[in-house]
Parts: structure tokens; C-alpha cells; sequence
């Protein structure tokens, strides 16, 4: 999961992926459809596909000779695990940071 | 759809005794991380925890003292990742302390993640996911309600 929620940054952080996510939001989409939306080389446009697939946003299914992109559930669930991560994190520092001022100033 | 960690602690001690704490690299490190920050505005500054390969992650915070008022404001960037900017992480923690009659009340917010502002370019969707999505922001904020009484 820890590993997610860093391929899921990775896919927000770009400007072509998140695009696509909004054109699939729209309607699922095959792979050709996507790609006449960019001006980029097919290959990477599969790239993209494969980055967004790989960190659960999307997920793919062939239909005779077309593959169809579906938006996916996942991706989107790791993003909030890492900001879990951090609010634990502060839980756990600040809780030292108690210890620590109440030990050295007893009341 | 912005989401932030906030933490509301209170401390039977004066602010300047708080203070000593968040922005003295020698007391930090007690208790939060190592760091060569100073109480300088613009100060660049890193904090180093524990890697965790797990995360692809070296450890390493990156932050920069973006707003610093004596006993009271202090806020500094939180980046992580490969220093490239295509994959930083990017947030702002800010820490405020006020006065009262018996103690210290911190207040800290871990915000602006530059993660979140993308999403919110998803509001318009109407997708299943999004409703999840704003379920879970939901219970985060319930969470960090919860976390008041620390």
C-alpha cells in the first residue's frame, strides 16, 4: 500500500495523466480514443496507460481487438493512505514533544 | 475538497518555553527529527528520518522558513522526494502558539498539499470515486477533529 500511494502521486503530479482521468471520468475510453486526444507518440501514450493501470486508477479490458480503459477505485484510495501516514506521523511526534516538556517542567 | 492534518495541543508552560522547542535544531531533534533548521525566514533546511525503501523514500525532507513571528508563527515548506520537482511531494506545515492563562495552546497544520490541489480539478466529476473520494476527506477531518484531545 505504502508503495501506492507514491505511484499515486506519480500519476497526479503529471498533466497528461491527469487528463486522461478526466476523459475517462467522462466515459470509458479505448486506448485509440485516448491517444487522439494528445499530441504525443503512441508509445507514450502507452506508457501513461501503463503507469496509470500499474497504480490501480484504471483498469483494462480487451474487447475484440480494442483495449478498453475503465477508471479504477484504487489509485485513488492510496492517496489517502499517505495522508494517513503523515497524521500519524504527527500523532506519534507530538505526543514525544508532551513527554518531553511535561518531564522537563513538571507542574 | 482541501484537506489538512491538524493537531491541537495544549502545554502548562509559557510560549517561549513551546517555542524553544520548535525552533532549536538541538531540542527538534529530541523529539521530531535531525535538521540544520535555524529561525531565519528564507532559511533552506532539510529534516532526515529514517529511509523507507518500502516508500522509495530516502528520508529526507526538504523545507524552506516561510513565515517566522518569535513565540507565536512559524511556518516552513515540506517536500519530499527525488528534488527533481517532477514527484516532490509538496505541503506547508504551520505551527501557531497562543498565550493563556495557564500554558501554551499549539495549534499545527500540515496543508497545501500541492497533491490535493490537483484533485480538486476532478471536482466537476461526477464519477463514483469522487463521492468516495470526499467520503474519505470527510473521515480524515473527523480524524483530525479527534485528534483535538491529544
Amino acid at each position: 500500500m505504502a508503495q501506492q500511494m507514491f505511484d499515486a502521486f506519480q500519476v497526479i503530479a503529471d498533466p497528461s495523466r491527469r487528463q486522461m482521468l478526466m476523459l475517462l471520468s467522462q466515459e470509458s475510453r479505448t486506448i485509440n480514443n485516448l491517444a487522439d486526444h494528445f499530441d504525443m507518440s503512441r508509445p507514450a501514450v502507452s506508457k501513461h496507460i501503463k503507469i496509470l493501470y500499474g497504480a490501480g486508477f484504471i483498469s483494462i479490458e480487451d474487447i475484440g481487438r480494442e483495449r478498453h480503459c475503465t477508471l479504477k477505485q484504487d489509485g485513488f484510495n492510496a492517496l489517502h493512505e499517505w495522508l494517513n501516514y503523515f497524521d500519524q506521523f504527527w500523532t506519534s511526534k507530538l505526543k514525544k514533544l508532551e513527554d518531553l516538556l511535561n518531564n522537563k517542567f513538571p507542574n | 475538497m482541501a484537506a489538512s492534518i491538524k493537531h491541537h495541543l495544549f502545554f502548562p508552560h509559557p510560549p517561549v518555553a513551546v517555542w524553544e522547542y520548535l525552533t532549536n535544531a538541538e531540542l527538534m531533534d529530541l523529539w521530531l527529527m535531525k535538521s540544520d533548521f535555524q529561525p531565519v525566514l528564507g532559511h533552506e533546511f532539510t529534516f532526515k528520518s529514517n529511509p523507507v525503501p518500502v516508500f522509495e523514500w530516502d528520508g529526507i525532507i526538504y523545507c524552506k522558513v516561510t513565515e517566522i513571528v518569535p513565540f507565536t508563527n512559524l511556518s516552513y515548506t515540506w517536500n519530499l522526494g527525488p528534488g527533481d520537482g517532477a514527484n516532490n511531494l509538496e505541503s506547508v506545515v504551520k505551527w501557531e502558539l497562543r498565550p493563556t492563562d495557564k500554558g501554551t495552546e499549539l495549534i499545527l497544520e500540515h496543508g497545501d498539499f500541492a497533491l490535493l490541489k490537483h484533485i480538486s480539478i476532478f471536482d466537476a466529476m461526477n464519477a463514483g470515486w469522487l463521492q468516495n473520494m470526499n467520503k474519505i476527506l470527510n473521515r480524515l477531518n473527523e480524524t483530525s477533529h479527534g485528534a483535538t484531545n491529544v
